[in-house]
């Protein structure tokens, strides 16, 4: 069985007075790339950060199903994560094994290895050793993928990975997020308003309407029944 | 020297720590109110003992009483700051409530410096003033307890400060529970600012300054070289506040206090000038 994620009855927001999407039931695989899609303020992030475990669900569950139970479940990468400066981009990514790392985050050398293959992986092996706050945004967002990788989860979900980013930044990182997902079978979900991109790339769309309803399917099936055409 | 070299390396080490908790590059062991804390409680203490009529006790009596004061009051913040943590998700929010019950401490103390009377009150301010001279023997050696736990709490919370420096929303992205971590953090910061104040006085500035001092020199902001290198610099820093502070060829000896403070405000305005600097 492919390990997937169960969600359920699920209610989203900040508070319970506040319900920004009601009764949400789909199921997020491994091995396949998901976009979701919606106007702006409708909670994609909101929907991220309750999945990813960030913030707490108002009601109903994400369960997951058939997924190894020593490892983290999902990495995060957030819209504008946070850098801190004076770290060396090394350092930061290396934040990201914490789980595995000594008392003191210190790497050993199966580590150093994994964090090597992973800047390469993500095109950023030539900045190791730059201090974070000297790259530029779009450079800065792969460091957090690469953190995000290194935490080897079966998940991983982005809001808004190519938001900052120029034409060709946009088309390599959804294409490392494809790739991640073919070859390494990790389930990637992320929110863009990228429609062509999306459109090109991803198995899955899900759709988040201002009538507050979510359409699940592939983006040939959705368009077929017009539902893309909702987005406008 | 010993004193000074512990409370050097305590404040320092507690800054840079507050520093990165709350992302605030001028962040220190008092912005938590835990200083006005302590000087409340040793503000109740002496002039409340001289209300009592026991302006006659042994000195011993006066000093263990004072420290111990100051402990209490510390701590009394602390855990309305832990009590507070609960229900504000955010770090900025504690920062202002830590300033608010700062200002408050002080306005507490003013109205009971109003009420009391002369001899009472200089106690109250040659403690403001900061001295190590009278922590020595037992004294010193709780006073090194003290610390050196919070130290090694410290040395503990290097691998979470690092996280926390990028976020807390990331660092529970990695299945940290960042309440305890939080937790963690002020038990050091406290045992570490709390037992100083107690035993020295507050002793401002080493704890903003230091930590970025260490950040100029070495140019790393990762915890395993900030918190040794400013535990070694606030040791130095220190140290030569308390040889400036004697004197030499002098009899008299300035407080403590003013000498880190001279020495502190001029780093703290480079840092504010080069503002790449602050940036945490």
């Amino acid at each position: 069985m492919i390990p997937f994620l169960d969600i359920s009855g699920l209610y989203i927001g900040y508070s319970k007075r506040q319900v920004l999407f009601e009764n949400i039931n789909l199921q997020l695989h491994c091995g396949k790339i998901t976009g979701i899609l919606g106007p702006n303020g409708i909670g994609k992030s909101t929907l991220l950060k309750t999945i990813a475990g960030l913030l707490p669900p108002l009601k109903g569950s994400v369960v997951p199903e058939g997924f190894p139970k020593d490892r983290d479940l999902c990495a995060f990468v957030p819209a504008q994560p946070w850098r801190a400066s004076n770290f060396s981009v090394e350092d930061t990514v290396s934040t990201g094994r914490y789980r595995y790392t000594n008392w003191l985050g210190l790497e050993n050398p199966e580590g150093k290895r994994i964090i090597e293959g992973v800047l390469k992986k993500t095109g950023i092996s030539h900045l190791a050793g730059r201090n974070s706050a000297d790259l530029s945004d779009g450079e800065f967002h792969r460091v957090a993928i690469a953190r995000a990788l290194v935490q080897d989860t079966p998940l991983i979900l982005l809001d808004e990975p190519t938001a900052f980013l120029d034409i060709a930044n946009k088309q390599a990182t959804v294409l490392l997020l494809k790739k991640l997902a073919v070859e390494e079978n990790k389930g990637i979900l992320f929110s863009t308003h990228d429609l062509s991109l999306a459109l090109k790339h991803c198995d899955l769309f899900w759709i988040m309407t201002r009538d507050k309803n979510l359409f699940y399917g592939t983006p040939a099936e959705l368009n077929d029944r017009g539902i893309i055409d909702l987005l406008y | 020297m010993i004193t000074a070299l512990l409370a050097g390396m305590s404040l320092a080490v507690c800054g840079a720590q507050m520093q990165t908790l709350f992302r605030n590059p001028l962040a220190d062991p008092y912005v938590l109110g835990i200083s006005s804390g302590a000087g409340l409680g040793v503000a109740f203490f002496v002039m409340g003992s001289s209300w009592l009529g026991a302006s006659n006790a042994p000195a011993w009596l006066t000093n263990l009483g004072t420290a111990a004061f100051a402990w209490m009051g510390a701590l009394a913040v602390m855990l309305i700051i832990v009590a507070a943590s609960k229900r504000l998700k955010s770090n900025m929010t504690l920062l202002i409530l830590g300033i608010m019950i700062g200002s408050a401490g002080s306005a507490l103390i003013g109205l009971i410096q109003y009420f009391s009377e002369a001899t009472a009150l200089k106690t109250y301010v040659l403690w403001t003033m900061g001295s190590f001279g009278n922590v020595t023997g037992n004294r010193l050696a709780i006073m090194a307890i003290l610390c050196i736990t919070g130290l090694g709490i410290s040395f503990i919370n290097i691998k979470d400060l690092n996280v926390l420096l990028m976020g807390e929303e990331y660092a529970k992205s990695l299945g940290i529970h960042v309440s305890r971590v939080r937790n963690r953090i002020f038990l050091a910061t406290t045992l570490l600012a709390g037992s100083v104040t107690a035993f020295c006085g507050p002793i401002g500035f080493i704890g903003i300054a230091v930590p970025h001092i260490a950040r100029m020199l070495f140019n790393n902001a990762n915890h395993r070289v900030l918190i040794p290198a400013s535990a070694i610099l606030g040791a130095g820093m220190m140290i030569l506040a308390d040889i400036i502070s004697q004197m030499p060829g002098s009899q008299s000896v300035l407080p403590v206090n003013t000498v880190a403070a001279l020495m502190g405000i001029p780093v703290i305005i480079y840092v504010i000038f080069k503002n790449r600097a602050v940036k945490l």
